[in-house]
């Protein structure tokens, strides 16, 4: 019955590949570029509060293709040679997915009681150290549920590179579509694959979300 | 910008033929947007409503639906609907399906509609979920009746919890609606990108594409805002 | 008034309510205190229909609430229910709040069920709030609004669930005022509570529960001075400082 997907097989995992190397390193640098953008989002400067609050804005009201399109022409501009695609894409997701990162961190930095972060300041540490060994940690845990979520979305997000051609996962379905016809098994498979992965994901941030509620 | 090797040209966005392909990729953006929500709107909240229904079946026929719908991407469920879905029709009425003008089009809004209503679901339930059991037992304990119940006390109540949300949603819809490019509907992204093949002028198209999602969600914060007001409480917590 | 038979309750496996026997006389005020978990709050829930239960009989004035046949809404119009967080509806002021009953479940007019809201919250002392929204009232008037909304159905039987645990101490005694003048009115009552003070004054039965079962009863004088089981004397131990 999936004799078309067992036949391609080697190819088709060879783009899921593609696709998990794309998530790991958009969350590589997503995450602690994520961590800055929260901490720039409840910035008291004006001067770091009101870029970062418009970057994060701009961003959030764009689809992702077209974050992912607009790098596509705008690295080859400002570096003087065409980009491949990987590169392209890894920077589009690090950009855009730092602003989901960082408004949810931005709440979890916002829930942690002002007495913490006093309690850390009276004992002399600095505004670094605080921020480091304080607020940073708490807020991390804190969100860890919605951070799980989040990673998944971008796991899921990964399939937009298409359009700039990237083998992953989804294109390499398509390409087997066009030789072999066989659509329902070949997106069926790709859907599959998805749900199961996504659907352990969810199970862990669930598992997450109880030990936190517990914890606190 | 800065002495790059790059000339612009911003007229491409004004300029004919390509204004008028970015005037009519804005025009079936928000039809995709605004079609697909009302689908989304309507399957959502009965599906969260099922969800929380007494009925065992109906809540796992809701979970299911949830379940499948936001655990694949959007875009392989596109592909999904577009390519194989015909095939699921059997050979002969395959052929037909696959003559219909614009079929992408309509394609493109089903999708849409459907995988948003898996997250509008979730809201309507967290809505209900988040009105304590004592609540309800508040106004049965009045005498009134399960309907007048859900009519006069906990459905006010849930609408006004759930409208921040949606809103997200509402923005949400007009986003993933680009997605539908990749199966060649005519809309602000694909233009965006179809102005660029024709012209070399991709960074102008594209940053022109950026502008109107900007205003359209401007747009739609801002009806939304208007929504929330209306329906504003005193004393319940705003945004 | 109320008869309770033999009433045993399990949630799954786990039985939250055993055999629990008592009778409620027409006019008579019952306070029912214990640790929390003990099945106070669900045994107040299986009375008014609320939470069905497994085994027993339940018979308020005559009708027997597990019989398949009962209205149940009928039944909750005649027994009024007081919540620990008030359970006032947001969006509705405290008018509409206490009007919203009678006119939907007893087809009152406007006109007349408003004129009953405004002395009811007369009653409870504050008729100036009427047009308030409940996110603007205080605690202590917010629940007496919900004590007003419970009586606007001119119940036959009240019923608090520990009313006053979710207020701050100087709204504790609003509300028991309320309820004492209530009590002395001649309502049937029954009250979850901690509130020894109100027990000493207006209750004619005590009652404490522990993880389900009615451990001991008392009129409150020998309840206070002598009670027999250690459990009940641990408890009174605790809450009488």
């Amino acid at each position: 019955m999936f004799d078309a997907v067992v036949k391609n097989l080697p190819f088709l995992m060879g783009g899921f590949w593609v696709t998990v190397k794309l998530m790991f390193f958009a969350l590589a640098g997503g995450i602690p570029l994520g961590i800055l953008v929260g901490l720039g989002r409840i910035s008291r400067k004006k001067w770091v509060y009101y870029p970062v609050t418009f970057y994060v804005n701009v961003i959030r009201n764009i689809p992702l293709i077209l974050v992912i399109f607009w790098f596509y022409f705008v690295m080859p501009i400002i570096i003087g040679s065409p980009l491949d695609p990987f590169p392209s894409a890894v920077i589009s997701f690090i950009i855009f997915e730092a602003t989901y990162f960082g408004e949810i961190l931005r709440a979890g930095y916002q829930s942690v009681s002002k007495g913490q972060i006093e309690a850390g300041y009276s004992t002399g540490l600095t505004y670094i150290q605080t921020t480091r060994w304080i607020l940073i940690p708490i807020a991390l845990r804190r969100m860890l549920p919605s951070m799980i979520t989040q990673s998944i979305v971008t796991y899921q997000d990964t399939c937009l590179a298409f359009v700039i051609g990237l083998p992953e996962f989804i294109r390499r379905a398509r390409i087997v579509d066009t030789m072999e016809v066989r659509s329902i098994q070949l997106f069926g498979f790709v859907a599959i694959v998805f749900f199961i992965t996504c659907y352990i994901g969810s199970v862990i941030s669930r598992r997450f979300e109880v030990k936190e509620k517990e914890g606190g | 910008m800065l002495g790059l090797a790059y000339d612009f040209d911003w007229g491409v966005l004004w300029r004919n033929p390509y204004g008028m392909y970015l005037l009519q990729g804005i025009w079936v953006t928000i039809k995709l947007g605004l079609i697909g929500w009302a689908i989304a709107l309507s399957l959502g909240v009965l599906i969260g409503t099922m969800r929380i229904s007494p009925w065992r079946w109906l809540r796992v026929i809701g979970t299911a639906y949830v379940e499948i719908f936001r655990n694949i991407p959007f875009m392989v469920q596109l592909f999904f609907w577009y390519y194989a879905g015909p095939m699921i029709f059997g050979t002969s009425l395959q052929y037909r399906i696959n003559a219909i003008i614009g079929l992408n089009y309509y394609v493109a809004i089903i999708a849409l509609g459907m995988y948003t209503a898996s997250r509008v679901a979730e809201h309507t339930r967290a809505g209900f979920s988040s009105i304590s059991r004592d609540h309800y037992h508040a106004a049965l304990s009045t005498g009134l009746t399960h309907p007048q119940m859900y009519r006069y006390v906990i459905i006010p109540y849930a609408l006004r919890i759930i409208i921040p949300p949606l809103t997200t949603e509402f923005l949400t819809i007009f986003k993933n609606s680009s997605i539908a490019m990749t199966i060649g509907v005519l809309e602000t992204t694909f233009m965006s990108y179809k102005i660029d093949s024709e012209t070399f002028h991709g960074l102008e198209s594209t940053t022109g594409a950026c502008l109107i999602y900007l205003a359209l969600g401007l747009a739609v914060v801002r009806l939304m805002g208007i929504l929330e007001s209306r329906l504003k409480i005193p004393g319940m917590i705003g945004r | 008034m109320i008869q309770i038979k033999e009433v045993s309750k399990w949630y799954g496996d786990f039985q939250v309510l055993h055999n629990i026997n008592e009778e409620i006389k027409a006019g008579q005020t019952v306070v029912v205190c214990g640790p929390s978990g003990s099945g106070k709050s669900t045994l107040l829930r299986c009375i008014n229909g609320l939470e069905p239960f497994q085994e027993g009989e339940i018979i308020v004035d005559g009708v027997s609430v597990s019989d398949p046949a009962t209205n149940l809404y009928k039944l909750r119009a005649e027994i009024g229910m007081v919540f620990q967080r008030f359970e006032l509806y947001p969006h509705m002021t405290a008018l509409q709040n206490i009007t919203l009953a009678p006119m939907k479940a007893r087809n009152k007019s406007k006109k007349e069920a408003q004129a009953k809201a405004m002395e009811l919250l007369q009653r409870v002392g504050i008729p100036e709030k009427a047009h308030e929204y409940p996110a603007n009232l205080s605690g202590g008037q917010q629940q007496r609004v919900a004590i007003a909304r419970s009586l606007a159905m001119e119940p036959k039987i009240m019923m608090f669930d520990e009313p006053t645990s979710a207020l701050d101490p100087e709204m504790i005694k609003e509300v028991l005022d309320v309820m004492i003048a209530l009590s002395k009115g001649g309502m049937t009552m029954i009250v979850v509570t901690h509130e020894m003070g109100f027990a000493r004054e207006v209750s004619d039965e005590i009652i404490f529960m522990d993880e389900g079962m009615i451990i001991e009863r008392g009129t409150d004088i020998s309840f206070f001075q002598n009670p027999k089981n250690p459990r009940t004397r641990d408890f009174l131990n605790k809450i009488l400082i």
